[in-house]
C-alpha cells in the first residue's frame, strides 16, 4: 500500500519535471536575447528601441534588457570572467570604450569576433581601431565620444563676445575669454571637479597623443601633447574662472542652476544640458578649444561605448544577427535616437539622414548634430591600449600636486614612474 | 565482553557526535577554508584576467617597489594612529558622563549617541559627501560665521580629504564602541568608588584610576576590533572622497578592489595585498594583547 503511494507520488514528481521540460523546450525555439547595460535615459532606452525594431520583423526573438550602474556592468563582466562562470552572463554587454582594449587582451577567448560578420567599414575608423586586437574586429562601435564646448550666448554677450569669438579658439583664449565673462557677469567660466582627470584626457586626445604610442608603449615622458595639457589644467585653475565641484550631481547642476556659462566635454552630455528647459535658445555649441601646439587640432574624444558579442552566449547567433540588421545597418534607427536621445552613432552612412541636419531651438536653431558629425571625422585617433584606468589613476594622483605648482616635468616623471612599475 | 560493549558504545556516541558537528565543518570547510587556502594560492600567481602564471614570491616583491601600494599603506595607518585613539579616548568620556547616576535623559541620550551605529554605512557617507561637498552645508556655514574667506575643497584636498574621513567614521562608531564601556562600568563594584570619595580622591583620578584599569579587558577588545575595522576601512573613502578617483584617500581595502574590478584585473597581485591585511591585523592584535598582558 505505501509501497505503491510512493510509485505513483514518484511517477507523478516525474510527470510534473518531464512536462516542464518539454515546454522549456518549446520555449526555446522563441529566443530571447540578454544585453547589459548602464543609463536608462540612454544606452538602455536605446537599446530597447533597437531591440523593438528587431522583434518587429523577427517575432521568435524578444529581448532582455537588464539596467545596472555602469561600475555594476564592469564589476559582474570582469568577475564572472575571471571565475569561468560564464553561464549567467548576457548575450550583448556595453563595455565603455576606455576598457575595450583591456577586457579583449585579459580574457582571450571571452568574446566573439566578429569581423565577416558585418561590415565594420561603415562605422568611424578611430572606433573600429581600438576593438581590433591581432587583425579581428571585436564589438560593433555605438556611440561617438566626440567632445564641443557648450557656452551660454547670452552671458559671453555681456562680456562684449560673439558667437565667432568662441571658434577654433585656444585654451589660453579660452581664459582671456572667462576672465572678462567673470568679472562682467560674476559667473565662472566652466565648472570642473579637481580630481576628475577627464578634462586632461580630452586637451591631449586633442593634441593626437595618448599616454601610450601606437605599439602600446608608455608614452608619458616627453610627450608634448600630455604636458600641454597638464600645463592647460593648471593654467585654468590658477586663473580663478573655474567652479570647483565634486562628482557628476555637482557637476551637471552647475551647467543647469546656470552657475558657469560653458562646458567642454562629450556629445553625450547634450541631454543633461538640454534638461533645464528655461535656457533654451541660450546655448550655442562652438568646436573644442585646442592646445595650440603643433599637430593639435579643434576636436577630441570623452568616452563613449561599443556593443561587444559574448562567446559562450546561448543565443549568440540570434545576437550577431540582431546587430548587423539594426544596428550595422538601419540608418532611421540612427536618426531616432539622435532625434530622442542625443545619441551620435557612428555609423557614417546615417550622417545623410534627416535628424543629422535638424536645426536645434535649444541651441538657438543651429544644427549641433551636424557640427558634431564633422568634427566626430576629426577626432585624432590614438591607442588607448590595456592600461588607460592604470595611467588615468597616475595622473588624478598627481592633480594636486600639480595644483601646488609643480613643474611639469616632475610631475611627468612621477606618472611615468608610477605606471612603469605598474603596467607589467 | 563489557569493556567491548562500553567501547563500542563510546564510539557510537563519538560518531553521533561527528555527525552533529559534521554539517558546520562542512560549511566552514567549503565557505571559509576553501577560500583561504585558494586566495593564499592565488596569491603566488599574477597576470592580466585569466591569464595567470605561477610568480611564487614575485607578488611580495613587487608590493616592496609599488608606489600606489606605499600611498594606500600610508593612508591606512594615518586614519589607524589618528582616527583609533580619538574614538577610544571619547568613546570613554561618553560613557563615563551616561554613567552618571544623577544625569537626566539618560535613556534619551545613551540612544542618541547610539544612533549613528545604526545608519547604513553607505547611507550615512553619501549624507556626509553632500554636508562637505564645495556647495555645501558646512562650507556655507563656515563663510557665513566669517571663519573662513574661501570654500575649503574638503573632498579633493590631501590633507581635509582625510580629516572629513576620520570625522566621519568618528561618528559612526564612537557610539558603538561606549556601549560595550557603558555595559562594563555597570559591572563595577560602587563600593570602591565610595571607599575612593571616602578617601576625597577627586572625580578625574577616580575616572583615570578606577574606571579605566578596570575596563582594560574591554579597552582591549574595542581597540583590537577598531583596529581590525579600520585597517579594511572601504565604503567611506569609496563613497565619500571618491577614492577610486584620487589616491588621497586610497586605502588597502580600495587598492584591492582597484586592482580587481579598476585596473587591468590581476586578481593574484589583489590577493597578496589582502594578505597583507591579515598580516597586519594579527602582528597588531598581538601588540595590543603583549602591551595590555597582566604583569604580576
Amino acid at each position: 500500500m505505501n509501497f505503491t503511494k510512493r510509485t505513483t507520488l514518484s511517477m507523478m514528481a516525474g510527470l510534473v519535471l518531464a512536462s516542464t521540460g518539454l515546454m522549456t523546450a518549446s520555449a526555446v525555439s522563441a529566443k530571447e536575447v540578454t544585453v547589459w547595460a548602464w543609463d536608462p535615459n540612454f544606452n538602455i532606452a536605446i537599446m530597447k528601441e533597437a531591440g523593438a525594431r528587431y522583434t518587429a520583423k523577427h517575432p521568435d526573438v524578444t529581448f532582455k534588457i537588464v539596467d545596472m550602474a555602469k561600475a555594476d556592468v564592469e564589476q559582474k563582466l570582469q568577475t564572472q570572467l575571471a571565475s569561468g562562470a560564464t553561464k549567467s552572463l548576457p548575450d550583448i554587454v556595453l563595455v565603455e570604450d576606455y576598457n575595450a582594449p583591456k577586457y579583449l587582451r585579459s580574457f582571450p577567448g571571452a568574446f566573439e569576433p566578429l569581423s565577416g560578420k558585418i561590415d565594420h567599414g561603415g562605422f568611424a575608423k578611430y572606433k573600429v581601431d581600438l576593438m581590433t586586437v591581432d587583425g579581428k574586429v571585436y564589438g560593433l562601435p555605438f556611440d561617438s565620444g566626440v567632445t564641443g564646448m557648450f557656452y551660454r550666448k547670452d552671458l559671453i554677450e555681456k562680456a562684449g563676445f560673439t558667437e565667432k569669438d568662441m571658434q577654433n579658439i585656444t585654451w589660453d583664449r579660452y581664459i582671456e575669454i572667462g576672465k572678462k565673462v567673470e568679472a562682467a557677469t560674476g559667473k565662472k567660466m566652466l565648472a570642473l571637479d579637481p580630481s576628475d582627470g577627464g578634462m586632461v584626457r580630452v586637451m591631449m586626445q586633442s593634441g593626437g597623443r595618448w599616454y601610450f604610442d601606437k605599439d602600446g608603449k608608455l608614452d608619458v615622458k616627453g610627450n608634448a601633447a600630455l604636458k600641454g595639457a597638464l600645463e592647460a589644467q593648471a593654467k585654468l585653475f590658477k586663473s580663478g574662472i573655474v567652479k570647483q565641484t565634486s562628482g557628476w550631481v555637482e557637476w551637471v547642476a552647475a551647467l543647469n542652476k546656470g552657475d558657469v556659462a560653458s562646458i567642454t566635454s562629450g556629445v553625450w552630455i547634450t541631454g543633461s544640458v538640454k534638461a533645464e528647459k528655461s535656457q533654451s535658445g541660450l546655448w550655442r555649441v562652438a568646436p573644442t578649444p585646442s592646445l595650440g601646439t603643433p599637430g593639435s587640432v579643434n576636436a577630441s574624444n570623452l568616452g563613449g561605448s561599443s556593443w561587444y558579442v559574448l562567446a559562450g552566449g546561448k543565443e549568440k547567433a540570434a545576437a550577431i544577427d540582431f546587430l548587423n540588421e539594426v544596428w550595422a545597418k538601419d540608418v532611421d534607427f540612427y536618426q531616432n535616437i539622435l532625434d530622442g536621445r542625443g545619441a551620435v552613432g557612428t555609423l557614417t552612412a546615417s550622417r545623410g539622414g534627416k535628424a543629422y541636419s535638424a536645426a536645434d531651438p535649444f541651441f538657438g536653431g543651429d544644427k549641433v548634430w551636424q557640427s558634431f558629425s564633422d568634427w566626430m571625422a576629426k577626432v585624432p585617433s590614438v591607442n588607448y591600449g590595456m592600461f588607460t584606468g592604470e595611467a588615468d589613476a597616475a595622473m588624478a594622483s598627481q592633480l594636486p600636486a600639480l595644483m601646488q605648482g609643480t613643474p611639469t616635468d616632475k610631475i611627468l616623471e612621477n606618472i611615468h614612474n608610477q605606471l612603469a612599475t605598474q603596467i607589467k | 565482553m563489557t569493556t567491548v560493549a562500553r567501547t563500542g558504545s563510546r564510539r557510537y556516541r563519538e560518531l553521533n557526535g561527528w555527525f552533529f558537528v559534521g554539517p558546520s565543518i562542512a560549511l566552514i570547510g567549503v565557505f571559509m577554508a576553501y577560500p583561504i587556502v585558494k586566495s593564499l594560492w592565488l596569491s603566488l600567481h599574477s597576470g592580466q584576467g585569466s591569464v595567470m602564471k605561477f610568480v611564487g614570491a614575485g607578488n611580495v616583491e613587487r608590493l616592496f617597489s609599488d608606489p600606489i601600494f606605499l600611498i594606500a599603506l600610508t593612508n591606512t595607518f594615518i586614519f589607524l594612529i589618528v582616527q583609533v585613539p580619538i574614538m577610544i579616548v571619547l568613546a570613554l568620556i561618553m560613557a563615563s558622563c551616561l554613567n552618571m547616576p544623577n544625569l537626566r535623559f539618560r535613556g534619551i541620550l545613551r540612544t542618541a549617541v547610539f544612533l549613528p551605529c545604526v545608519t547604513s554605512l553607505v547611507a550615512y557617507s553619501v549624507l556626509f559627501k553632500s554636508m562637505f561637498s564645495y556647495d555645501g552645508l558646512v562650507n556655507s556655514i563656515l563663510l557665513k560665521l566669517g571663519l573662513i574667506s574661501e570654500a575649503i575643497p574638503w573632498l579633493s584636498d590631501p590633507f581635509w580629504a582625510k580629516v572629513v574621513v576620520i570625522t566621519a567614521i568618528t561618528w559612526r562608531w564612537t557610539g558603538y564602541n561606549m556601549i560595550f564601556y557603558l555595559a562594563a562600568m555597570q559591572n563595577i563594584d560602587k563600593s570602591i568608588y565610595e571607599a575612593a570619595r571616602i578617601d576625597g580622591i577627586s572625580a578625574t583620578r577616580r575616572f583615570l584610576s578606577i574606571t579605566v584599569p578596570m575596563l582594560k579587558p574591554v579597552i582591549l577588545f574595542t581597540t583590537v576590533t577598531s583596529t581590525i575595522g579600520t585597517l579594511q576601512l572601504f565604503d567611506e573613502p569609496m563613497n565619500i572622497t571618491n577614492g577610486l578617483i584620487s589616491d588621497v584617500t586610497l586605502t588597502l581595502s580600495l587598492y584591492i578592489y582597484k586592482l580587481s574590478f579598476r585596473y587591468v584585473p590581476n586578481f593574484g597581485y589583489a590577493a597578496t595585498v589582502s594578505y597583507v591585511i591579515v598580516v597586519l591585523v594579527a602582528i597588531l592584535a598581538f601588540v595590543q594583547f603583549y602591551a595590555a598582558r597582566e604583569r604580576d
